[in-house]
């Protein structure tokens, strides 16, 4: 379905070989427009959940197209392939409860005139029945600039001190609010607390 | 790509198949090569490759995992700082993390794997016993993950929301990243020759993992001119033209200006790659000697980067640097150093790695 509905949004013929994931962080990335001096930062606690599957199920005889397509950060790299952009910075990042901080922090210290911040997973098969794939598939991606004219919202970290737990906030969550346009202004990591307003 | 500020490196060590820091350099000063054939399968078989293991232990994964005593080790020899809290963060680069126990479970069956199979699950797991408190960053690409380790540490350090920061690498080899890399017709029965100019090409694999303690004004070295290229043209080649390796070495170029260098490569072995990086070396750092220590220890994927930078701070303390073991003659440029060589009268080192996708890396260390 997924590959049916955004085929369009590639060149002829490119998503065969395309992941869930990999379509669909190409797809919300399209919509920025990527360029040569962006900055690309990429959350995902699982990657390639379903190409992983399949490649530990292709043993003995393994999959080189599955080994290949299971290393992490093959989304993005297959949408940015596909497109041939190149890109100066391109920071990977995995976790889990303090994955968006992270991101988000990573995002904030770039130097790059604009950072395009994505992010996604995959719902698994038997990877998920063990408790170790996410249970739905989804992507975002936001372009962020220091530049204010036109944004839709803006973001800031803020450092604080607590001697608490540190609060986690899920990368799902981070995907929910971003959709809803939902304001935001709670610690998501130790000694972080994420803003986020919309205009 | 603007390069991140110059950082100060406080301490550096690594451990691989032939042992820590010390005794692979100095293993590596005589030529030796941790690399042996063994079943590209480990138990279950299959062609003999060139595998480098640590400190004797299988390529068939445990629970828990193997590896976790040579971590442990390397570990000791981290300057304790508390790491892991919000002014001391952690940036752990792999690209493997836990998978080897992912592939065990899937082929024995025991869900005891499962608990590290993940890279989160891997890292939260691995924090605890070597009492890391949570600020710690996860980065994964492949080849070059300690390269944007080091170079987030940076950032982070002259933002200041750190004091000191730790990168700490890892990469353990398992049939998950053997049978990936025999199914590519990389990892064969070859041994690697790095920057060989020959008919054909391989890889071997080796485990690594090393530790960076970069602060704003501590330490012997100076780590400076990080810089990053992305060339996303093919998953597995590079552009015929070199264009992606110049980009990335063009701001370390211009910041070592004026410098007597030698060059770390990258150089696993395979062809092509190895052609166009010693060009685009050859080209930015003429006369400077190249060298790759992968013809010995084999490839440490994520690890790599902080590997062989604990290595190269051993070679300028020591005053020796080790030659491309493992190399033949004729190389690609008349820059490879086959033979060690003094390191006396360089004032600098190009540490360069690259991965998949056209993923390029580099910075360059020198005295503070």
């Amino acid at each position: 379905m997924t590959r049916e509905r955004l085929r369009d949004r590639f060149p002829k013929g490119a998503t065969r070989r395309m992941t869930q994931l990999g379509l669909l962080i190409g797809a919300a990335l399209d919509d920025l427009v990527p360029r040569y001096d962006d900055a690309v930062v990429y959350a995902t606690q699982y990657g390639e959940t379903r190409a992983l599957e399949g490649y530990l199920d292709s043993f003995p005889a393994a999959s080189p197209t599955l080994f290949q397509t299971s290393i992490h950060p093959s989304a993005v790299q297959q949408a940015m392939i596909t497109r041939q952009q190149p890109v100066g910075e391109f920071f990977p990042m995995t976790g889990r409860g303090h994955l968006v901080a992270q991101a988000v922090q990573t995002s904030l210290l770039s130097p790059a005139p604009r950072v395009l911040l994505c992010g996604g997973e995959e719902r698994g098969t038997w990877l998920l029945t063990r408790g170790v794939a996410s249970d739905r598939t989804f992507a975002f991606a936001v372009a962020l600039t220091a530049e204010p004219g036109g944004a839709l919202g803006r973001v800031a970290l803020r450092p604080e001190d607590g001697t608490g737990g540190a609060t986690e906030f899920s990368l799902p969550d981070f995907f929910e609010a971003l959709k809803a346009r939902q304001a935001l202004d709670r610690p998501v990591g130790p000694g972080a607390r994420l803003i986020l307003d919309w205009t | 790509m603007l390069p991140a500020a110059a950082v100060r490196l406080e301490a550096a060590g690594c451990i691989t198949g032939l042992g820590d820091t010390a005794a692979t350099h100095a293993a590596l000063l005589r030529g030796e090569r941790a690399l042996a054939l063994s079943p590209v399968l480990g138990a279950e078989g299959g062609e003999l490759v060139p595998l480098a293991l640590g400190g004797g232990r299988n390529l068939d994964e445990t629970a828990p995992p193997n590896w976790l005593p040579l971590v442990q080790r390397l570990a000791a020899a981290i300057p304790a700082y508390e790491w892991g809290s919000p002014t001391r963060p952690v940036f752990v680069t792999s690209s493997n993390f836990g998978v080897g126990s992912l592939y065990a479970f899937r082929r024995g069956g025991d869900p005891g794997h499962l608990a590290y199979g993940t890279p989160s699950l891997c890292v939260e797991w691995l924090a605890r016993q070597l009492g890391w408190g949570s600020t710690v960053t996860t980065l994964s690409h492949a080849c070059v993950s300690a390269h944007l380790g080091l170079t987030l540490a940076a950032r982070a350090l002259h933002a200041g929301l750190a004091e000191r920061a730790l990168v700490f690498s890892f990469d353990f080899i398992s049939p998950f990243v053997t049978g990936g890399f025999h199914a590519l017709k990389i990892l064969n029965a070859g041994f690697p020759a790095p920057y060989a100019d020959r008919p054909t090409g391989s890889i071997g694999l080796g485990d690594g993992a090393g530790f960076a303690v970069l602060s704003r004004d501590r330490g012997e070295f100076t780590i400076s001119a990080q810089s990053l290229y992305n060339e996303m043209h093919h998953f597995t080649a590079n552009r015929a033209d070199g264009a992606g390796f110049a980009a990335c070495l063009g701001p370390v170029q211009a910041a070592a200006s004026g410098r007597r260098l030698w060059l770390k490569g990258h150089g696993t072995g395979t062809l092509e790659a190895g052609r166009l990086e010693s060009a685009a070396l050859a080209a930015a750092f003429p006369e400077a000697p190249l060298v790759s220590w992968k013809g010995s220890l084999g490839h440490s994927l994520g690890s790599c980067g902080v590997v062989e930078l604990a290595l190269a701070v051993e070679s300028i303390r020591t005053g020796r640097a080790p030659g491309t073991v493992g190399g033949v003659a004729p190389c690609f440029t008349p820059q490879v150093a086959l033979e060690s060589f003094s390191t006396a009268g360089h004032d600098g080192v190009v540490c360069t790695s690259n991965a998949f996708g056209g993923a390029h890396a580099a910075f360059l260390l020198t005295h503070a």
